[in-house]
């Protein structure tokens, strides 16, 4: 199905929000689509940024600089077209849980693209999210989340907030083993954390997580 | 410990052997392809590796009758036997365990595979197996495993490893909780090939074009995209992971200097793609093993591999590329979260076969779903794929649901499903609810596997030959003699049902 672009935000040097043209397309928050340049045959996949009640759809995308499609996409101007396929995946919450139950989101990076569209879909959402960024500037949209519930963990530049790794951040504090536990973002984060919580007697039946990769 | 990892040789009433084929299928034929599990193989060393006496126990790749293979099992007294299941083997395993334990009560049985894994208690309920693993990640609930029941006398009572079900008693089933596998697949050994027979493999297998070949320890578990809902590389139950590009590097030039293999195949459920897949090529090339005369494959899907890294690997001697077709039409697509258009399979085969790489279409037919119009446009499309050369050979099965994936839990809601009797699951017929009578879908597997003998599909490939070097001709003589072996069994296999289920 092809999407019109509605606009392109810069978030930072290697980030951007692509927002396409909704055409009524039903996803449940977490899930990811594919997103490729129309007759290119190439594709890759990206978790939804934006919330179920948005009039549009977002994918919060890192240009990797020898990738194919990431870098495509930046260059396309608003009023083009992207072929989109899906949603697809199990990466949500389940819907018996969101109104009683305490969810912690770790992410890394781009990874925090699902628990965007879980905040954005779900308000209400007792929620606690700890992301990993290297430098301060890629909070990125800080300004829709609680910050009474969010953690910044920055590793490579000295800020107010917390400077160091999500996992040093998981270590040095208290880690409740009956919350729901999400994880998003690269393999070794998600190695580590799910190390650190498994330590500190989190069940793996409440640990989710999804690869970026 | 004596550990026997054991693949027991399964015929059925036609006299054919079950083997296992793409994705872990498993299906009855009478000519031999034997595949190494490649994950029990890593298992089977890593225990191998800590001290356990491994008997590597392929009754199929190792040519023996039923009897002589059990009789063997039955001489060396294993401590501990690991089969692996899936729903047409299953009733025949839940037989075999309970003969095993009969003859050999002290002997521990596990059981592994997708079936079981997600329907643990059926098979405990059934058989006196004795723990079923409820993970695919044989190789490192297994390490962890053994080394539990080695040094506990009470591991029944005490187990704190995941992802497991455990027997106690008759009536009590001990669920040790979900198994995720959060760990780096480079912990993981590479396969000892001596200790599996790796020539037991080296020659019987569709998948190479010159033999001896062999698998490589796969770089990824599951799948990377692993959303197919027909696939059991799907579910929540399963996390992605990757093993790193030098380390399989060096596995390829161990296998190329000092076993002189000339084919090596990737069974990742889909190997790497994008940056990695261009490290792997380059890696090749920097290493010169794309000079000895090895070519290298994989399964990828389409919408992965982009101009720049096709070109890549090429130049590295990569050749057989086995990818998912499925079928033809925008819906069906859509209904099997395949993830891209008709038109993206199209442009991709365009890109594969420009640079020489061979694909290899795997297409099935028979959804519950699939209207004589999606079945046409599948076949005029494949004939076409095969007549203009964007697809060197190919392989067509019927759709079956299998192993509770999500295609089989949606048959099973829909009621669609016309047995429930695991034998019947052995994809020798449809055994799903569709439009059409089910001949039609034999018929088109008839007509699809009939381009092999096409004048213009011989002629394109003859042509597509002449353009390649010297050493390509050995497809001719070789794959080329296999490839129509094969292609007269399954259609035996996939049509012999044909004029005798009339149920739609």
């Amino acid at each position: 199905m092809l999407h019109k672009i509605i606009e392109k935000r810069d978030l930072s040097p290697s980030a951007y929000a692509l927002r396409l043209e909704r055409n009524q397309f039903v996803f449940r928050p977490g899930q990811c689509v594919n997103l490729g340049l129309p007759g290119s045959g190439v594709n890759r996949e990206y978790s939804t940024y934006s919330g179920t009640d948005d009039p549009y759809l977002e994918f919060l995308i890192k240009e990797v600089p020898v990738g194919t499609v990431s870098s495509a996409l930046r260059k396309l101007e608003g009023g083009m077209e992207v072929e989109l396929h899906g949603p697809y995946g199990s990466f949500v919450l389940q819907p018996e849980k969101i109104g009683n139950a305490r969810f912690v989101f770790i992410g890394t990076g781009t990874g925090i693209a699902p628990f965007h569209s879980f905040v954005r879909s779900y308000p209400g959402l007792d929620y606690r999210l700890i992301c990993g960024i290297r430098e301060s500037n890629e909070r990125y949209d800080a300004g829709d989340y609680d910050p009474e519930r969010t953690v910044f963990c920055v590793s490579r530049e000295n800020w107010e907030g917390y400077n160091g790794r999500v996992t040093d951040y998981l270590l040095e504090n208290e880690v409740d083993p009956a919350c729901i536990y999400y994880l998003c973002g690269n393999q070794k984060m998600i190695y580590s954390v799910y190390e650190i919580l498994r330590n500190r007697e989190v069940n793996g039946d409440r640990i989710f997580t999804e690869a970026f990769f | 410990m004596k550990i026997a990892i054991s693949y027991p040789p399964i015929i059925n009433a036609d006299g054919q052997k079950a083997m296992v084929s793409q994705n872990r299928n498993v299906q009855f034929f009478k000519k031999p392809t034997y595949l190494l599990p490649v994950i029990h193989a890593q298992a089977a060393t890593w225990l191998h590796d800590q001290g356990y006496e491994i008997y590597w126990d392929d009754g199929n790749a190792q040519l023996k009758s039923f009897e002589n293979w059990y009789r063997d099992l039955l001489k060396e007294k294993p401590d501990v036997v690991v089969f692996e299941s899936t729903t047409p083997v299953m009733k025949f395993y839940w037989n075999l365990v309970n003969r095993l334990k009969g003859d050999l009560p002290d002997t521990i049985v596990i059981m592994t595979g997708y079936h079981s894994m997600r329907k643990p208690e059926e098979t405990l309920r059934n058989s006196q197996t004795d723990i079923v693993l409820r993970s695919n990640h044989i190789d490192f609930v297994l390490k962890k495993l053994i080394g539990h029941i080695d040094s506990h006398h009470n591991w029944r009572e005490s187990c704190p490893i995941e992802g497991l079900v455990i027997r106690r008693d008759e009536k009590d089933l001990y669920d040790t909780g979900n198994f995720k596998q959060i760990e780096p697949l480079d912990l993981s050994p590479d396969v000892d090939r001596k200790l599996v027979g790796w020539e037991n493999y080296a020659y019987e297998n569709g998948n190479f074009l010159q033999t001896p070949g062999t698998y490589a320890t796969s770089v990824i578990r599951d799948c990377m995209f692993g959303k197919c809902s027909f696939c059991r590389y799907n579910g929540p139950d399963l996390t992605f992971s990757m093993r790193s590009v030098d380390r399989s590097l060096d596995e390829y030039q161990r296998l190329i200097e000092d076993f002189g293999v000339r084919e090596i195949f990737d069974d990742s459920g889909v190997w790497y793609r994008g940056a990695e897949a261009r490290a792997f090529a380059r890696g090749i090339i920097d290493r010169g093993l794309h000079k000895r005369g090895c070519y290298f494959g994989f399964n990828t899907r389409f919408g992965y591999l982009d101009e720049e890294t096709i070109a890549l690997l090429a130049k590295a001697n990569f050749r057989f590329v086995l990818v998912g077709l499925e079928a033809c039409d925008e819906e069906t697509l859509n209904r099997l979260n395949k993830g891209y258009s008709p038109d993206d399979a199209e442009q991709n085969l365009r890109l594969y076969t420009k640079y020489g790489l061979f694909p290899h279409l795997t297409i099935m037919v028979g959804y519950y779903w699939q209207t004589r119009e999606q079945l046409s446009t599948t076949v005029n499309t494949v004939s076409r794929y095969m007549r203009e050369g964007l697809a060197r050979t190919l392989q067509v099965t019927l759709c079956t649901p299998l192993d509770f994936t999500p295609y089989h839990l949606e048959c099973m809601d829909r009621g669609v499903l016309m047995t429930d009797d695991y034998d019947d699951f052995d994809m020798s017929k449809l055994i799903v609810q569709t439009p059409i009578p089910h001949d039609e879908y034999y018929t088109a597997i008839r007509e699809m596997y009939g381009i092999a003998f096409d004048p213009k599909f011989i002629a394109t490939q003859l042509y597509f030959l002449l353009r390649l070097r010297k050493s390509d001709w050995q497809f001719l003589f070789t794959y080329g003699t296999r490839a129509i072996r094969r292609v007269r069994q399954h259609v035996f296999n996939l049509t012999k049902n044909q004029g005798t289920v009339a149920t739609s």
